[in-house]
C-alpha cells in the first residue's frame, strides 16, 4: 500500500509546527511505521535541529529535485529509531527552487518507501506553503488557543479547502488547562466552533518541549512528558485508531501545592 | 478613421480615446452621441473612459461629464492611464455620486439575479461578490467578506464583514442566527460591532436601515 502525504501547516509561525512534525515522525516511528519528515522551509531549514540530525546533513531537498543526489543519498536515517528518516530542506536556496510539480513527483517516490511522509510547511500562505500542501493526501492544521492563531488558521483550512483537499484536521498545541480555566485563555470548544473543522489532537504547553527542541531529542521519544504522551495519541488516530481526548488536569502538582501552603504560612 | 470608439461592455459602455487631439475628439463625441437613433440608444448608460495612456486633465473630464449629462449618461470610471485616473478621482470625490443628487432615493435597481446559495463556512480571507441575495447555509467568520446587491440571509454564525445593498438599495437586510458582525454595511451606511463584547442573544436577529442609520432587532419582530 503506497505511504500516505501529511502535510503539518498553521498560517501563522511560532505555533509548533516543526516541533509538532518531529514528535508525530518519532511516535509513528515508535508504533513500527516507515516515516520520513520532510522539511518544507526551504532557506529557514529547522526540522533537522529539532530532529538532532543536522551535523549528517550532505545532500538535500533540493539537490534531489534538481538531480545533484539521489534520493537515498538524501534521505538521513534517525539515530535512534531505525524506522524514521529526515529529508532535509536547503538552507542557501530560497522557496522558489521548488515547484508543486516537483514537490507532488517526490512525493510519488517517497510513497514507495514509507508508510507516512510528513511535510513540515513553511509559515503563511505563499509558494513555499502552495508546494507543501500540494501533494498532500491529508492536512493536519497547528493552531495555539490565541485569536491571532485562529484567524489565520482559518485563512490556511480555506486554501486547502478550495484546492479541493479533504477538509484538514486540526491540532490544538500548547493548551494551558490552568489559563484557560481562569478563562483567559480560548478553550478548545471556541477554537473548534469557529474552525468547525475534525480535532484530531491537544498538546498541553509543557516546558520540557523547549529544552527538548533545543538538545534535538524530540519529547515523543519519552512517555513521561505530558506533551510528548500527547503526540502519540495523536499518532495512533493517525494510524485510524480511536483514542479518547485526554481531559487536561488543572490541579496544582504537589509542588505546587507544598508552595502554596508554604506562601499561606 | 475614427478618433472614439464605442464599445458595450458589462459593466457599461466603454468610449476609448483615438490618438486625435482633444478637441477635434469631443466634437467627434458630440456627432456620435446627436446622431438620430443614438440618443435613446445611450440614454442612462455608465460610461468607461479608457484613455489610451494620454492623461486627461480635470477640466477635460469636467467638459466629458458636461456633455454626457446632456445624453442623460454618466462617466463611471476613467482608465488608461494614472494621471487621468487620479483627476477623475479627485474630481468625483468633490461631487456626491449621482443618485445622492436625486431628492427621493431613486429607484433600487432591480434584482434580477438569482439568490446565491452558499453551502459551507466563509473562512477568513474568502471574498463573496454576488449582484443577488446571498443565502449562507454556514458560518460568516472574522476576516471573511460577502458582499451583495440584495439581502444576505446568515443560517449560522456572522463575525465578518458584510455588505447588503451594495448598489445602493436601502430596503436590504442582514439576517443571521448569530448576528455578532466585525462591521455591517447597508447600502451607503456603517455599523460596527460595539467595543464591549456583546453577551450572545437570542434568537435570530436581523439589521436594517431604519431612519437613517442601522438599527438590529430580533429577527420576526417587524
Amino acid at each position: 500500500m503506497p505511504g500516505q502525504v501529511l502535510t503539518i501547516t498553521s498560517g501563522k509561525g511560532g505555533v509548533g509546527k516543526t516541533t509538532t512534525t518531529a514528535n508525530l515522525g518519532v511516535a509513528l516511528a515508535r508504533r513500527g511505521k516507515r516515516v520520513v519528515c520532510l522539511d518544507a522551509d526551504i532557506g529557514l531549514r529547522n526540522l533537522d535541529v529539532v530532529m538532532g540530525l543536522e551535523n549528517r546533513i550532505v545532500f538535500d531537498l533540493v539537490d534531489v529535485i534538481e538531480g545533484h543526489a539521489k534520493l537515498r543519498q538524501a534521505l538521513i536515517k534517525d539515530k535512534r529509531l531505525p524506522e524514521l528518516h529526515l529529508l532535509p530542506a536547503a538552507q542557501k536556496r530560497d522557496k522558489t527552487a521548488v515547484t508543486n510539480e516537483q514537490m507532488i513527483k517526490l512525493c510519488v517516490d517517497l510513497r514507495n518507501e514509507f508508510d507516512f511522509i510528513l511535510i513540515d510547511s513553511p509559515a503563511g500562505i505563499e509558494g513555499g506553503f502552495k508546494y507543501s500542501v500540494a501533494p498532500a493526501d491529508r492536512v493536519l492544521v497547528v493552531v495555539t488557543p490565541e485569536v491571532s492563531s485562529v484567524r489565520d488558521a482559518d485563512r490556511v483550512i480555506g486554501l486547502v479547502e478550495s484546492q479541493e483537499k479533504p477538509s484538514p484536521q486540526l491540532i490544538i498545541n500548547r493548551l494551558r488547562p490552568a489559563m484557560v480555566k481562569r478563562g483567559e485563555m480560548l478553550d478548545t470548544a471556541d477554537v473548534l466552533e469557529i474552525l468547525a473543522i475534525e480535532l484530531i489532537g491537544i498538546v498541553p504547553e509543557d516546558e520540557t518541549i523547549i529544552t527538548s527542541t533545543n538538545k534535538g531529542q524530540p519529547v515523543a521519544l519519552e512517555d513521561r512528558s505530558s506533551a510528548g504522551a500527547a503526540f502519540l495519541r495523536i499518532a495512533q488516530r493517525l494510524m485510524g485508531e480511536q483514542v479518547p481526548f485526554q481531559v487536561f488536569h488543572d490541579s496544582p502538582g504537589l509542588l505546587e501545592r507544598l508552595a502554596r501552603f508554604w506562601k499561606s504560612q | 478613421m475614427s478618433s472614439v470608439s464605442f464599445k458595450g461592455t458589462r459593466e457599461g459602455l466603454s468610449i476609448t480615446l483615438g490618438d486625435g487631439g482633444w478637441r477635434a475628439m469631443m466634437s467627434e463625441l458630440t456627432a456620435q452621441l446627436g446622431r438620430p437613433g443614438a440618443q435613446s440608444f445611450f440614454r442612462g448608460a455608465r460610461v468607461l473612459l479608457e484613455t489610451s495612456g494620454r492623461t486627461v486633465a480635470v477640466t477635460q473630464i469636467e467638459e466629458l461629464i458636461a456633455l454626457l449629462a446632456q445624453h442623460d449618461m454618466t462617466l463611471v470610471s476613467v482608465m488608461g492611464e494614472p494621471h487621468a485616473q487620479a483627476n477623475f478621482n479627485q474630481l468625483r470625490a468633490t461631487i456626491p455620486p449621482p443618485e445622492l443628487l436625486e431628492e427621493e432615493p431613486p429607484a433600487p435597481r432591480v434584482d434580477d439575479s438569482q439568490p446565491l446559495v452558499i453551502r459551507r463556512t466563509i473562512r477568513s480571507g474568502q471574498v463573496v461578490r454576488h449582484a443577488g441575495t446571498v443565502i449562507v447555509l454556514g458560518d460568516i467568520n472574522p476576516g471573511a467578506e460577502v458582499i451583495a446587491n440584495g439581502d444576505v440571509i446568515v443560517w449560522g454564525k456572522l463575525r465578518g464583514v458584510v455588505h447588503a445593498g451594495a448598489a445602493g438599495d436601502l430596503r436590504a437586510t442582514v439576517g443571521a442566527l448569530l448576528l455578532m458582525p466585525t462591521q455591517l454595511r447597508i447600502a451607503d451606511h456603517i455599523a460596527r460591532a460595539p467595543d464591549d463584547k456583546r453577551v450572545l442573544r437570542w434568537p435570530a436577529e436581523i439589521a436594517r436601515v431604519r431612519d437613517g442609520r442601522i438599527i438590529v432587532e430580533p429577527w420576526g419582530t417587524s
